[in-house]
């Protein structure tokens, strides 16, 4: 037996205003048309019990006159005040029930309301923590991208372009171990103390190592927090390159993808993670991007391995996916790279960035403005 | 990848050691289950401990925390903790962030204890 719309709205009849009141109560314990509930049900047995009535419908009542508790029998009879006293107690009972739900349902409503805004605001927060727009920067062209793996959770992905005081540039990409709200202060501290860092001495082993101590200052003890990322920096030669360095801790290679379509990885083989080990390792290399020349840097669950389609065969499908088409710029890099992003769907479980750079093969007009 | 299953049994080997058997996805969900189980086994120096990780089938960066944390705390009582079985895709993994150069691995939980015992 259930508590039904049909037992407690009669619907067809015109409505009074305590009807009115009455069917607002209904709704406000939120007990029309639910699921079978098998409290009742043993409310019911109960008083067929007592009063020992083949059936007893039970359609609730209190104070509001949400219902009433009716007992059925099949044939006229009288009952006691004892019997009566206990059919009251058994509406009182339903009425307990019924408040515990209700209180049930308001607590499973507000946190639910309350995680809903938290993931909110930790989506805006990490929305500001990557560069709203990229700058220009001259004789280079530069593209961004970041695919959110899940609508729900925060992944920690961060990537930055910016200029030195001695007229190279810098730019990081990385991720920060965790997800939510925390990874995104922990992206945050991160992002801040890389660019400060590189303003007081660009050299990128020294920046990542400035990132070390910054991360275990913050997080001592037994929760520590840790990130993987590549640092580069970028100065423009005479004859329209690039020279780079690039620095790495815990992070796959960066691609270079040269203008004969070469994908040449850059690996920091040795570095290690930031913020986690007592002396960290990192290591750093160098090369020249030329005009027709891109550089490709991304995170995509790097810190995960899964059998039997993990990350590693990810890393080689991405490198197969360059190897086969042929990219223009920055821009077409990192929309090929969504694109394969995108038909892998449900297969990438973690968030990816993407920042690209290349240099053009015929150099734009000289009054490019920097940001 | 969240679906729970991560399942871990600690058994005392016979010459002394005391072997963990990880099996399934350590992530952010399942790590508080091996935290448990590496917080239960008292540590002193000389104590040997294998965690056996070739039944691990995926882990994320939480789990890399919290095997980095077992280590470090075997290292600070001096006791000698061997991580043993890593997939190739583990080890790829290790190379990355570079803990191939901290951790102590062996192919298999055997060699691991006859390495202690050598």
């Amino acid at each position: 037996m259930t508590v039904t719309g049909s037992a407690l709205r009669p619907s067809p009849a015109p409505r009074s205003a305590d009807e009115e009141r009455r069917l607002a109560a209904v709704d406000r314990y939120q007990i029309l048309d639910t699921p079978p509930d098998g409290t009742f049900d043993k409310g019911a047995a109960l008083a067929a019990r007592i009063f020992r009535t083949p059936a007893a419908a039970i359609t609730t009542a209190d104070g509001y006159h949400l219902g009433t508790v009716n007992v059925l029998d099949t044939h006229p009879r009288q009952v006691t005040a004892e019997q009566l006293a206990a059919l009251q107690n058994l509406a009182a009972l339903v009425m307990d029930q019924l408040e515990m739900r209700l209180s049930a349902i308001r607590t499973v409503t507000s946190e639910r309301q309350m995680r809903t805004a938290a993931e909110r605001l930790a989506r805006t927060l990490q929305r500001t923590l990557l560069p709203p727009a990229l700058p220009q920067v001259p004789g280079l062209r530069a593209a961004a991208a970041y695919h959110a793996a899940s609508a729900d959770e925060v992944g920690g992905d961060f990537y930055d372009l910016f200029p030195l005081d001695d007229g190279r540039w810098a730019f990081f990409l990385g991720d920060v171990c965790g997800r939510g709200a925390e990874a995104a202060a922990l992206t945050s501290l991160t992002r801040y103390t890389l660019r400060a860092a590189a303003i007081y001495g660009p050299d990128p082993c020294a920046v990542l190592a400035n990132l070390d101590t910054v991360l275990k200052g913050e997080y001592p003890g037994t929760d520590p927090r840790h990130c993987t990322a590549v640092f580069g920096v970028l100065g423009r030669t005479e004859d329209s390159s690039f020279t780079l360095t690039l620095a790495g801790g815990g992070h796959p290679p960066a691609s270079a993808v040269r203008a004969d379509g070469t994908i040449q990885p850059l690996p920091v083989t040795g570095g290690q993670l930031i913020g986690l080990l007592p002396e960290p390792r990192f290591t750093q290399t160098s090369t020249h991007l030329a005009p027709g020349d891109a550089l490709l840097l991304y995170t995509d669950g790097l810190t995960e391995a899964r059998t039997p389609s993990g990350p590693m065969r990810q890393e080689e499908g991405l490198a197969a996916h360059l190897a086969a088409g042929t990219w223009d710029d920055a821009d077409d890099l990192v929309a090929g790279i969504r694109r394969l992003l995108d038909h892998l769907g449900t297969g990438v479980n973690d968030d990816t960035a993407l920042l690209a750079l290349s240099v053009p093969i015929h150099p734009p007009a000289p009054a490019q403005e920097t940001r | 990848m969240s679906n729970q299953t991560l399942t871990v049994t600690t058994s005392p080997h016979p010459v002394g050691a005391y072997v963990l058997t990880v099996t399934g996805e350590l992530d952010h969900h399942t790590s508080p289950r091996l935290r448990e189980a590496l917080d239960e086994i008292a540590l002193a120096t000389g104590t040997g401990l294998v965690i056996d990780v070739s039944g691990l089938t995926y882990c994320d960066s939480t789990g890399i925390t919290l095997l980095v944390t077992a280590y470090q705390r075997a290292q600070a009582t001096g006791a000698l903790l061997t991580l043993a079985g890593s997939s190739p895709d583990l080890l790829h993994l290790f190379r990355i962030v570079g803990l191939d150069q901290i951790f102590t691995l062996q192919p298999t939980t055997e060699q691991a204890i006859a390495a202690l015992h050598s």
